[in-house]
């Protein structure tokens, strides 16, 4: 029975910022981040310009807070908050979808460990400068490129999912057709992003540059 | 030749607060059985196969064929509706539970009124007399009849409130068959008419952003409703409302 439950809009409205949140800004930025370290492919120079873009933004602090910090902050606290809402049953009703809500949880979580740790090393610890010789540093680091290769398969995962979630909660994708199109399409992006991750680790890893064929 | 027999497992508890005891029944098969002629045998003779002498095992059910919904149970696990669970097709020993999602009444009873509370909290009805009589509404489109058609056929058995993660003692989610109701009476046009009211009341707690999507709901529906469609359909009628009002200023 709801019957403490104060009778206002305002949960309402917080459960759709956070769904809205996970898609933009963090799902995109986790897109366009992939994008730029993908420059890593091309060549240290490439990676280091593109890089040195993004660490010399105006208002640096503040962009990051409003875009990143603070999104990233709401979405996975709230997030943690759902969860705890809720009351996983995979075990006793195995069907995929539930199989897919309790991993959205837990690659949620996952993400959130690694993005905490991946800031206080790279971001952070660097003092927000970052080059490739840095990064290539940190890869030789066995351990590093586990965390890594962990961190990015769980954060596509969870962007991939979450978007298939989102078209049917937010209403795009209503009839049992159209959800199958988006989980497809949520798929598509979940691993793409996925290799994307594990090709640019690897590249750094290696000193590899698969991308580099138009450098002299 | 022997009697062919099998084994019914069932979860008693003669209240709430009263400790669970699991009692085993052997019955004698005949062709064609299902789940309440079992518990009709045990009422005929309710001795349980170590030759105690125990009581009828509590139990709803009204229809018989799969029409009123009292009869939902975990039968091995599955929420479904007991006058439709045959013998043969089931795996021995048959295991029957109380629904866990409401609270127990007795044995196989649980109190499902929170699915008529929330109907009502969300304005699930169509009125048609005020205090004259206010004539005969729109025609109906055959195009929205055959939509509306198989909503219709909720039975608020409640299976599909049982397998949800999100309806629990912690949060007060309504559930998929609510929310498929409110679709069916928005799609109504007389209904129609009250359609806000019930969109504002599916954004109060419990309401339909506590839904995450699990799409459980659509696999335990005895009436094969497409819940999950109704989901984010009302998903949509909600969000366009919200906007819409606060643009207004409302
Ligand atoms: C501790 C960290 C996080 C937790 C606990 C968490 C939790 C959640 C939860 C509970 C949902 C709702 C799923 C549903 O309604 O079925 C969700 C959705 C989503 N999350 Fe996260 N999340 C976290 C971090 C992230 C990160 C780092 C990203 C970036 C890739 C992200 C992107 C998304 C997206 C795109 C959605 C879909 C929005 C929706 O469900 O409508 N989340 N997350
Ligand atoms: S929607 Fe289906 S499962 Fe849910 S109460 Fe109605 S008939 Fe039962
Ligand atoms: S007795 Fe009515 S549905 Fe089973």
């Amino acid at each position: 029975m709801p019957a403490a439950a104060p009778e206002s809009k305002t949960g309402y409205i917080l459960d759709k910022l956070q769904s809205l949140s996970g898609v933009v800004p963090i799902g995109a930025y986790l897109v366009d981040h992939l994008w730029s370290n993908s420059y890593a492919l091309v060549s240290i120079e490439k990676y280091n310009q593109v890089s040195g873009e993004l660490q010399t933004v105006p208002w640096r602090i503040g962009v990051e807070a409003a875009v990143l910090w603070i999104p990233l902050l709401f979405h996975s606290l709230y997030g943690m908050y759902i969860w705890s809402r809720g009351k996983s049953n995979a075990l006793s009703h195995p069907w995929m979808s539930n199989w897919m809500y309790v991993l959205q949880r837990w690659t949620g979580l996952l993400a959130f460990v690694f993005i905490g740790w991946h800031l206080y090393t790279e971001r952070f610890g660097g003092h927000g400068v970052t080059r490739y010789a840095g990064v290539a540093q940190d890869m030789t680091n066995p351990w590093y490129v586990i965390a890594y290769l962990v961190g990015v398969t769980a954060c596509s995962f969870h962007l991939g999912n979450g978007l298939w979630n989102f078209a049917c909660k937010w209403g795009i994708a209503i009839t049992p057709k159209a959800q199958h199109a988006a989980a497809w399409f949520g798929a598509a992006v979940g691993v793409g992003c996925t290799l994307a991750g594990i090709v640019v680790v690897l590249g750094f890893h290696y000193a590899w540059f698969p991308l580099g064929g138009y450098v002299q | 030749m022997a009697d062919k027999t099998f084994i019914v497992r069932i979860k008693r508890q003669q209240r709430p607060d009263e400790s669970v005891r699991w009692e085993e029944y052997e019955l004698r098969y005949r062709p064609h059985m299902n789940v309440i002629i079992c518990l009709r045998d045990i009422a005929e003779k309710p001795f349980t196969r170590s030759g105690v002498e125990s009581t009828p095992v509590s139990y709803d059910a009204n229809c018989l064929e799969e029409v009123c919904g009292a009869c939902a149970m975990l039968i091995n696990g599955t929420a479904r509706q007991a006058c439709t669970a045959l013998v043969d097709d089931l795996e021995k020993p048959i295991r029957l539970e109380p629904l866990t999602k409401f609270p127990l009444v007795r044995d196989l009873v649980v109190d499902r009124s929170k699915m008529f509370e929330d109907l009502k909290r969300t304005h699930c009805w169509i009125p048609i007399d005020g205090t004259y009589d206010i004539g005969e509404g729109p025609r109906m489109a055959p195009s929205v009849q055959e939509k509306g058609y198989p909503l219709s056929r909720c039975i608020t058995c409640g299976n599909c409130l049982e397998v949800c993660p999100k309806v629990n003692q912690r949060d007060p989610f309504v559930g998929a068959a609510i929310v498929s109701q409110v679709r069916l009476f928005n799609m109504h046009p007389t209904g129609a008419m009250h359609s806000a009211e019930r969109l504002e009341a599916l954004m109060l707690p419990g309401g339909i952003a506590d839904c995450d999507n699990a799409q459980n709901c659509v696999k335990a529906c005895p009436k094969g409703i497409p819940l999950t469609e109704s989901l984010a359909a009302v998903n949509g009628q909600v969000l366009v409302h919200a906007v819409k009002s606060w643009l207004r200023g409302e």
